[in-house]
């Protein structure tokens, strides 16, 4: 193995790499960066275009996309309360606060840095144990994930908002949301009231605009803020000494997303919350949570971006993608002659050894590279609301419709916006909802199979036989209570 | 002394529309959930259907409930932080461009519809520069337009006569 890690480690100092990779990194950065437009649809379309070049290049060109993907998403997050992926929810809580302080410029330097130091300790944990993670993976099934799932979702209704009871009823909410289309086991509709537009479910991307941006951007016309400079809002560079105060937060998370990481299934989402919530709860003040706090930031932003380098694990050595871009990625390898799956390192082990290091020098180029963008990055709150604000819902009608190509998206995106604002004034918190949405149709999957697995006998099969399903699932009432107990829950809000 | 009173806040209101559906939810969910697909008399699926939302559903009426109760129960804050008329008044007009921009995005095409919501946005934010305007309404929707479908490759809805003028200019 140490002669493949040398081998791969000289094939990937290739300058066509560096170049490609600084090419894709950019590139990400900028499409991650528009409201409505996803990293994913990036990787898709560029797929091709790595196909006429080598692996040691055409691959890392894709990871540089995925990496920068990643950071420009929780750009418009940041400015504009605008996450385009679920991961980013999370980073918008305190970033879009930061800004409205005047801090732009801090929350997306700590969102850089804190995406850096997360992926490359990530990535290099991925190197040196990358046979210890497949065994780990392959212990990993249906009951575990359902476990693993139910259990982000107490956290997060535990420490999400001032009050875990109204969370608990928003994320109930957006389980059912998630249930409205086609049910993931059986095929058979629910809620859709008859209506063909509904039968392939509520799309995520109108949702996350929906809720997120349009009610700030609401609330910004609402209130009359007219055309006035902004430049205040970009504030002073992060300083040592607040990076040094995020330090230990950062690599909490960076554990926290590595952990998650390996499991398949479970993602950048789920990692970005746990890591939120962890930071949270660890905090000596935790109140400051959502109203501005850079450890908010680097939290979700070290976790989310931790995942990415044992979700390769379960690619590589099982052919298992985690993810949409992982799947993306799996068609890369195809294309290219790699078979991922178990005999992939005795056959190409040098060059899987070679595409995990680009992974890491990948991390250096996009520091490099991020640094020098944030300047203008940021200048963009400097922009006339008059200005600002036609072009960010023109962007965001865009996003909306090009997601899936289908006019009634933009009727949701409206239905969701004023949503938003009814629960904002009534005081509820959206984040909940928004997990749920996205964890529900997973996690109901999982236990589907679970129940299949066992001829539907999934109590029997728990206390049987999955006894590291069983202690995650009979742990979760403790960790609920504790962690309501530690945010001092108020029924009331 | 506590006194259970009713009072209408927001709050109370969401919470009791929340309940309102569930319950109904509850109660007709046979007829909101197909039933399972059957073969030779059973079910391809080992979860019902309506399983999960059942529980969902539950759990969803009794959290508003308790809710509901601990809210008039404790009494306390009145509806504070309210919109003012002039803010109701921005905001449905916000949200009627909102919705005038979605209803003809597919029938007039992305840039038309683009350049009247981007102009009436900015008037409503207080842009009274006739040339500022007609410069974002027509060179922004362009320029997001051929950068998606030129760059990203992705399709917007436009009019034909407008999508084969950009194919002519352009040479493709």
């Amino acid at each position: 193995m140490l002669d493949q890690f040398i081998e791969g480690f000289g094939m990937a100092m290739r300058l066509d790499t560096f170049m490609m990779m600084s090419f894709g990194l950019f590139g990400g950065m900028l499409v991650g960066a528009l409201p409505g437009f996803t990293t994913l649809m990036a990787m898709a379309i560029l797929l091709p275009i790595s196909f006429f070049l080598d692996p040691i290049v055409g691959i890392p060109f894709l990871l540089g996309i995925y990496k920068g993907g990643i950071f420009g998403g929780s750009i418009p997050a940041i400015l504009i309360s605008m996450p385009g992926t679920g991961a980013a929810v999370a980073t918008s809580r305190d970033g879009y606060k930061l800004t409205q302080q005047g801090k732009s410029r801090k929350a997306l330097d700590m969102a850089l840095f804190a995406s850096v130091l997360g992926d490359t300790s990530s990535d290099i944990f991925t190197i040196l144990m990358i046979f210890p993670i497949a065994f780990l993976v392959m212990q990993f099934g249906p009951p575990e994930l359902f476990a693993v799932l139910l259990l982000s979702l107490v956290i997060i209704a535990a420490t999400s908002g001032s009050s875990p009871l109204k969370s608990l009823v928003m994320m109930m909410l957006g389980l059912w949301l998630s249930f409205i289309g086609t049910d993931p086991l059986g095929g058979v509709e629910r809620f859709t009231f008859g209506l063909f537009d509904l039968k392939s479910g509520i799309p995520l991307l109108p949702m996350l605009i929906g809720v997120f941006a349009i009610p700030e951007i609401a609330n910004v016309v609402m209130r009359n803020e007219k055309a006035k400079h902004l430049s205040s809002l970009m504030g002073k560079r992060l300083s040592k000494a607040e990076f040094r105060r995020c330090f230990r937060t950062i690599c909490r998370s960076t554990v926290i997303g590595t952990a998650i990481g390996i499991v398949p299934g479970l993602g950048q989402v789920v990692a970005a919350m746990m890591g939120y919530s962890a930071a949270k709860n660890a905090s000596d003040h935790p109140e400051t949570f959502g109203e501005g706090e850079l450890e908010g930031v680097a939290a979700a932003e070290a976790a989310n971006n931790a995942v990415n380098g044992p979700t390769m694990v379960p690619l590589l050595t099982l052919g298992i993608p985690g993810d949409n871009v992982t799947a993306i990625l799996l068609g890369a390898f195809v294309a290219q002659g790699l078979r991922p799956g178990p005999q992939l390192f005795e056959e190409q082990g040098a060059t899987v050894f070679a595409i995990l290091v680009a992974m890491v020098f990948a991390n250096l180029l996009f520091l490099v590279i991020g640094y020098l963008s944030i300047p203008f990055f940021s200048r963009l709150v400097t922009i006339k609301v008059s200005i600002l604000i036609p072009v960010v819902i023109m962007f965001a009608f865009a996003g909306a419709y090009v997601f899936r190509s289908d006019s009634v998206d933009l009727l949701m995106l409206v239905v969701f916006g004023i949503f938003g604002i009814v629960v904002r004034v009534a005081k509820f918190d959206v984040m909940p909802m928004v997990m749920g949405f996205i964890l529900g149709p997973p996690m109901e999957y999982a236990f589907g199979q679970t129940v299949a697995m066992t001829n539907g006998n999934a109590f029997g099969f728990f206390f049987g036989e999955r006894w590291g399903a069983l202690s995650i699932l009979l742990a979760i009432p403790v960790i609920g209570i504790l962690l309501w107990r530690r945010m001092r829950a108020i029924p009331t809000g | 002394m506590n006194r259970f009173t009713l009072r209408s806040t927001p709050e109370i209101v969401v919470l009791t529309v929340l309940l309102a559906l569930s319950l109904l939810g509850l109660a007709f969910i046979d007829m909101l959930v197909a039933p399972p697909k059957l073969l030779f008399g059973r079910a391809l699926s080992a979860l019902a259907p309506s399983l999960f939302p059942s529980i969902v559903f539950t759990l969803l009426a009794a959290l508003c409930a308790v809710i509901l109760f601990l809210l008039n129960w404790q009494g306390g804050h009145e509806n504070e932080g309210g919109l003012t008329h002039g803010e109701w008044r921005r905001g449905i007009v916000f949200f009627g461009i909102m919705t005038l921009y979605a209803l003809t995005m597919q029938p007039f095409g992305f840039l038309i519809s683009s350049a009247v919501a981007t102009a009436l946005l900015s008037w409503q934010m207080g842009n009274r520069s006739w040339l500022q305007a007609v410069v974002l309404s027509l060179v922004g929707p362009a320029l997001l337009y051929l950068a998606a479908t030129r760059l990203l490759a992705v399709s917007l809805p436009e009019l034909n006569v407008i999508e084969l003028a950009y194919a002519r200019i352009l040479g493709g």
